[in-house]
């Protein structure tokens, strides 16, 4: 764990103005494997309850596309999981909407307009098992 | 000599060009030969037609087989289903139920749709083999893989369910999508009372033509094997084909051959080695591999046809291509000297060809022969018929027999009616046209193995019927002319 994290003292950044919180260190558990995406620093402080005050504006964006991309993945792994336009392993989320699109099946639009944004994401773009093996 | 004749019992008459030629003022063979200043004798000619290749359905381009194939059968379903559901309201009429397995109650009359699973005892599992525990030794292979405990089950999107009652098992294989009327049983089985099949998909009305066209259709040449029995049949063939046989008559017949498709086996079993690639390496360095001096025969044997008329050729089960279907076509680098010409033209496996508005379609008969393990038909011409019934090429296709991991459309859908449809390497030559329910006529026809037949046929797609092309003498029968 330590050799991951760094030192546990490095799990938040200290900040000078607002250190209520040094004294909680210990009481949190070492900070969950977040998404790559988000500034790790930020999310392990709000982990931790802190609230850097110099960037609170960024916070509030933050969790808005947080949220916002947990409601993404969770609409693609629904299109993922429904039985009716087949199975999803080894083909692409784009290439199964194509399918289902070219069988009459009626796949729900919003996906394939989700999945235009994304282009490079594969989390986006790769189906539920993708990170397993055939 | 060769003689072009009808196999009576069958078939209308069609056009013998010995006959033609018997009926000039004495055969034109008897008389001098033109000297050189003198006219040379008619030139026929040999229409050129219409030709497009319906290619693209067959080509696979990128290559992945990191993919399952539950995708195929889930395209296969998918598409097959509307079709399905339209037959069997067409058949037990249109309130019939259909339903989905997930949905069956009890002793409900009701219509099913799935594709057929057999399980058979007798067929090669892999699992099994390699398997420490149960010791076993590879099974020897078989002619056919049916037993008395074969069970039929069918399988929709989401279960499956055991199948008893009117329906022939041993008929039946694997991945076949049918529909199936009947009701539930109180142990869990589904008893059939009626089964209906997707049957011919719609067919574009044949073009009129005026006079008769022919295209001449062989298989399993067999070059490069150990004994060459059958290069004196062969080079009448080209000659008779490429007019340099005969007198007028039958130069005048064998003008009228628009098209020749060899349907795969170009090479024979003997040159796919085996041993070769078992040795090590230091033992087989210095050796060619058997294929490459047939390769080059080949090469030399359809020069001759290819200065003469256009050639389709289609790789089977020998040849130097991919052993999965859809087999690619054979490289042009193998054939230096024919691909020059722009008549030869390398084609697919199974292949689509559209020869002046006459649908052709068909196979070099690997999907046939399998199908011929794994049930209880025997008769080429009998698989050809059904597989048409059931609108599917290679209906074992991923299961018995080798296919790429297609995942959005099951290529081997018939999704036109063809006018003729051929399997290649059969034991015998057959034929048979068969009426399809909306009107479609098409003709069936089986092409026996030219090594060990010596015989093509000559398809006659202006009247849409076909005729057996011997090169060797025969004994005499009833049915043959001895020469």
């Amino acid at each position: 764990m330590t050799t991951k994290h760094g030192l546990i003292t490095d799990s938040f950044k200290v900040v000078k103005k607002a250190r209520r919180g040094a004294g909680r260190k210990k009481r949190s558990s070492p900070p969950p494997p977040q998404k790559g995406t988000g500034s790790q620093p930020l999310e392990q402080a709000l982990n931790h309850g802190q609230r850097p005050r110099q960037i609170s504006s960024l916070w509030f964006s933050e969790s808005e596309t947080g949220t916002v991309r947990e409601e993404e993945l969770q609409k693609h792994k629904q299109f993922d999981l429904d039985w009716r336009f087949g199975p999803c392993t080894g083909i692409s989320r784009l290439q199964r909407w194509e399918r289902a699109k070219l069988h009459g099946l009626n796949p729900p639009e919003e996906i394939r307009d989700l999945l235009s944004q994304a282009h490079t994401d594969a989390e986006y773009n790769q189906s539920l098992w993708s990170g397993y093996p055939l | 000599m060769v003689t072009a004749e009808a196999p009576r019992s069958t078939l209308p008459r069609t056009v013998m060009f010995s006959a033609l030629s018997a009926q000039k003022e004495g055969s034109s063979l008897l008389s001098r030969p033109a000297s050189e200043d003198q006219d040379q004798g008619p030139v026929f000619e040999r229409l050129s037609l219409a030709y497009s290749p319906c290619s693209e359905r067959y080509k696979v381009g990128e290559r992945s087989f990191s993919r399952q194939y539950a995708h195929i059968y889930a395209a296969r379903l998918m598409q097959m289903r509307p079709l399905l559901s339209e037959r069997a309201q067409q058949k037990w009429g249109s309130a019939v139920l259909i339903k989905r397995l997930c949905d069956l109650q009890t002793a409900e009359q009701c219509c099913i749709v799935g594709t057929l699973f057999k399980r058979m005892e007798l067929q090669p599992s892999i699992l099994r083999e390699i398997s420490d525990e149960h010791n076993l030794l590879p099974q020897p292979a078989r002619a056919k893989y049916i037993s008395e405990t074969d069970e039929l089950i069918l399988e929709d999107e989401l279960q499956r369910i055991k199948l008893e009652g009117k329906i022939d098992r041993d008929k039946c294989v694997t991945g076949s999508v049918i529909a199936i009327y009947g009701a539930e049983r109180n142990d869990g089985k589904f008893t059939v009372e009626d089964f209906c099949m997707a049957d011919l998909p719609p067919q574009t009305p044949r073009p009129v033509l005026s006079s008769d066209r022919f295209v001449l259709l062989a298989s399993g040449l067999g070059l490069g094997s150990s004994h060459a029995d059958s290069m004196l049949g062969l080079q009448l063939l080209i000659d008779m084909v490429t007019g340099q046989l005969g007198d007028q008559g039958e130069q005048s017949g064998a003008a009228n051959i628009s098209r020749v498709l060899l349907a795969g086996n170009l090479l024979s079993q003997s040159t796919q080695d085996k041993d070769a690639s078992t040795k090590p390496k230091y033992l087989t360095k210095k050796t060619q591999a058997g294929s490459v001096e047939a390769i080059r025969l080949l090469d030399e044997l359809l020069l001759q046809l290819v200065a003469s008329l256009p050639v389709d050729v289609m790789p089977g089960q020998y040849d130097p291509t991919n052993y999965t279907l859809p087999q690619q076509p054979l490289h042009r680098c193998m054939f230096p000297l024919s691909s020059v010409y722009p008549t030869l033209q390398l084609a697919s496996n199974p292949h689509i060809a559209n020869i002046d508005g006459v649908r052709f379609l068909g196979t070099s008969g690997q999907n046939v022969l399998d199908i011929q393990k794994y049930s209880s038909m025997d008769s080429h011409l009998e698989i050809l018929e059904e597989t048409l019934r059931l609108r599917h090429l290679a209906p074992t296709a991923p299961d018995t027999l080798g296919c790429f991991p297609f995942y959005q459309k099951d290529p081997f859908i018939l999704e036109e009616c063809p006018h003729v449809y051929f399997s290649g390497n059969a034991t015998t030559f057959e034929s048979k046209l068969v009426k399809g329910p909306d009107g479609q006529e098409v003709l069936l026809v089986t092409i026996p193995e030219f090594s060990s037949t010596q015989t093509a046929c000559l398809v006659n797609y202006v009247l849409l019927n076909v005729s057996r092309s011997a090169s060797r003498p025969s004994p005499p029968t009833t049915t043959r002319k001895a020469r």
